[in-house]
């Protein structure tokens, strides 16, 4: 571990502090262009396979009746989850002043941004034909086309429309001050960038005070927005009667999971960040530390509702339940559920519930499986139901991926790379105005 | 006709802010200048906000906008029910709860961009560049025949750097 990851904020100059957050917008190293090359060239691969896709018609992919939703409705549900790292944990530490929040917030706001953009890509792709994507927005036409607003999916619309809006206003608000800042010290286009998205900031009283009113209620709004976005899409499923969709506990369920992936992902950036950007002395071990008993919590809560959603199923007896339950737990599909439940609990239990294991390299793969594990859990949700349809003439043995869509699903965590990339090249990826203050409690 | 003077702390510049207060200043005329938030204990220069009225009053309208429209067009443009009612307030509820809060949301943005004063700055008044961290400046703006008064507040309380500026043109 190196000497400086012990220093504390307060004793780091504000020069040093904002000289360490600023370097990687003015400095452009061979690794940040070889990067961006690469996951610029596997997003690009991605919208080639999304042409590809409307060009031929949606038969290139490998969905079929009854399995009609497939791997984009599980891509979906996957990144809105994830994007529940950081508005939402955001909030809850800006909320409960927890003050080792600082070097994090920003991070995790902005995955929440771009997971957003991504998740709501997936319905529209989904669409087969996205160029009448604005049938689904309400406005008079000749054609007496309206939207049905009891549909879920106009529900989901207007819940990530919200929570978007919501999230690139918590990301920017508190940018505001440090882009002030930057455009009085760069030049150029920057500096016009900076200067306009500032707009015109002083920091007067009367701006910080706004600031921190603005702040706190915007943070109680998000918390409620974001816990509603998910309860949405999981009443995607569970406003459906299909077996094991119909569930009164898959609202909270969906959100013990998002907040379960969201944290895991947001664990997984900041050690990428405090790596590659050489933030070692802000981002410390003690937030690794933090974080990962709250992944430890949500652990313990996903195997809760996990064990009384599949317990209750079983002990019901149903049998076209207990035909979907069989295939999940020892059929075609057991090996994916039983590598879930140790990608989402065995490892995450044992690395960071054992205080010797629990380090920043240990965490950082905890994370990585409880990431692997929560896509797998969307899939075990999506897949076995979607072929074992209430009508016992309409089973199917399963679905294949084809290579459009595993293509473009591999393709949304490139792009995701890719925008989180061009952010913290644009943006100070830690909030400096904020990380040196130091409210009277 | 402006005071602008630099404070190194937050108690000497309380004590400025209570005397020129004292000296008939009235705190819409003063302004504090940081580049990060200062505390300052209630009573001395409080803002008072409207914000969260106006984000509640944002969510109820966004929200009662959005009943009004989704119970007009179910009733105007009817969809095949099977015998259910055409316009269901629980059916809908998810959309009239996330147009509340967008209107809220909405209504809690630009009450920050009025109440910081970043929608009509008064481009007249002079402003100090804050390119360091540390420092606060307090702007004072009076009457000509203040500026002495004024002046010897600053400089009892502690202020270094106290400078008469003019409105801009």
């Amino acid at each position: 571990m190196k000497s400086n990851m012990a220093t504390t904020v307060h004793t780091l100059p504000h020069d040093r502090l904002q000289e360490d957050v600023w370097r990687p917008l003015r400095e452009t190293s061979t690794r940040y262009v070889i990067t961006v090359l690469l996951v610029g060239a596997v997003a690009l691969w991605g919208l080639f396979c999304w042409g590809y896709q409307i060009h031929k018609g949606i038969g290139v992919v490998g969905k079929n009746r009854p399995s009609m939703w497939a791997f984009y409705i599980l891509n979906f549900v996957f990144w809105i989850g994830i994007s529940h790292a950081g508005t939402l944990i955001s909030a809850i530490l800006r909320l409960t002043h927890a003050g080792w929040r600082k070097p994090v917030t920003r991070a995790a706001e902005a995955i929440t941004v771009f997971c957003l953009m991504i998740g709501g890509l997936f319905p529209i792709i989904h669409l087969g034909r996205p160029w009448i994507f604005y049938y689904l927005i309400p406005y008079p036409n000749q054609r007496v086309l309206w939207p049905n607003f009891r549909s879920p999916l106009v529900w989901d619309l207007t819940a990530i429309l919200t929570y978007l809006t919501g999230s690139v206003l918590f990301l920017y608000l508190p940018m505001i001050p440090d882009l002030a800042q930057l455009a009085l010290h760069t030049t150029g286009w920057r500096r016009f960038l900076y200067r306009t998205l500032a707009l015109g900031w002083t920091g007067s009283d009367r701006e910080w005070h706004a600031l921190e009113r603005a702040m706190k209620l915007m943070a109680g709004l998000i918390l409620a927005v974001a816990v509603s976005v998910h309860t949405v899409v999981a009443w995607d499923f569970a406003m459906a009667i299909a077996p094991l969709w119909h569930s009164t506990i898959f609202g909270p369920y969906f959100v013990v999971g998002a907040i379960f992936s969201g944290i895991a992902a947001l664990l997984l950036i900041m050690a990428v960040i405090r790596k590659f950007m050489n933030l070692e002395a802000y981002l410390e071990p003690r937030h690794f530390e933090n974080l990962s008993r709250l992944l430890f919590l949500m652990c313990l809560l996903w195997l809760y509702f996990t064990v009384s959603e599949n317990l209750t199923a079983w002990y019901g007896n149903q049998p076209h339940e207990m035909q979907v339950f069989g295939t999940r737990v020892r059929g075609q599909y057991a090996p994916w559920f039983w590598l879930m439940v140790v990608c989402n609990f065995i490892v995450p239990f044992v690395l960071l519930g054992i205080r010797r294991l629990r380090n920043i390299t240990t965490i950082s793969i905890s994370s990585v499986c409880v990431l692997i594990g929560m896509w797998l859990e969307r899939f075990l949700i999506v897949f076995p139901t979607l072929a074992h349809p209430p009508l016992a003439a309409a089973w199917t043995t399963g679905y294949n991926p084809t290579w459009v869509e595993i293509s473009i699903a591999v393709s949304t965590f490139a792009a995701m790379a890719l925008l989180y990339l061009i952010f913290s090249k644009l943006f100070p990826i830690i909030a400096v105005w904020e990380y040196r203050y130091v409210p009277d409690e | 006709m402006y005071l602008m003077s630099e404070f190194s702390e937050p108690s000497t510049l309380t004590v400025a802010v209570q005397a020129l207060k004292a000296r008939g200043i009235a705190p819409e005329n003063l302004d504090i200048f940081s580049s990060e938030p200062v505390d300052l204990e209630h009573g001395v220069l409080d803002r008072p906000s409207r914000m969260s009225r106006y984000a509640v009053l944002g969510g109820a309208g966004v929200g009662l906008l959005s009943v009004a429209f989704v119970y007009y067009t179910q009733l105007n443009y009817r969809l095949i029910t099977g015998g259910m009612p055409y316009f269901s307030p629980w059916a809908t509820g998810v959309i009239h709860y996330e147009l509340t809060m967008l209107g809220a949301v909405g209504a809690t943005f630009l009450t920050f961009l009025w109440e910081a004063g970043l929608l009509r700055r008064d481009k007249a008044a002079p402003v100090p560049v804050l390119a360091a961290s540390g420092h606060i400046y307090l702007r004072v703006r009076c009457e000509a025949g203040q500026v002495l008064a004024a002046g010897e507040c600053l400089y009892q309380a502690g202020a270094s750097n106290v400078q008469k500026l003019e409105e801009k043109s």
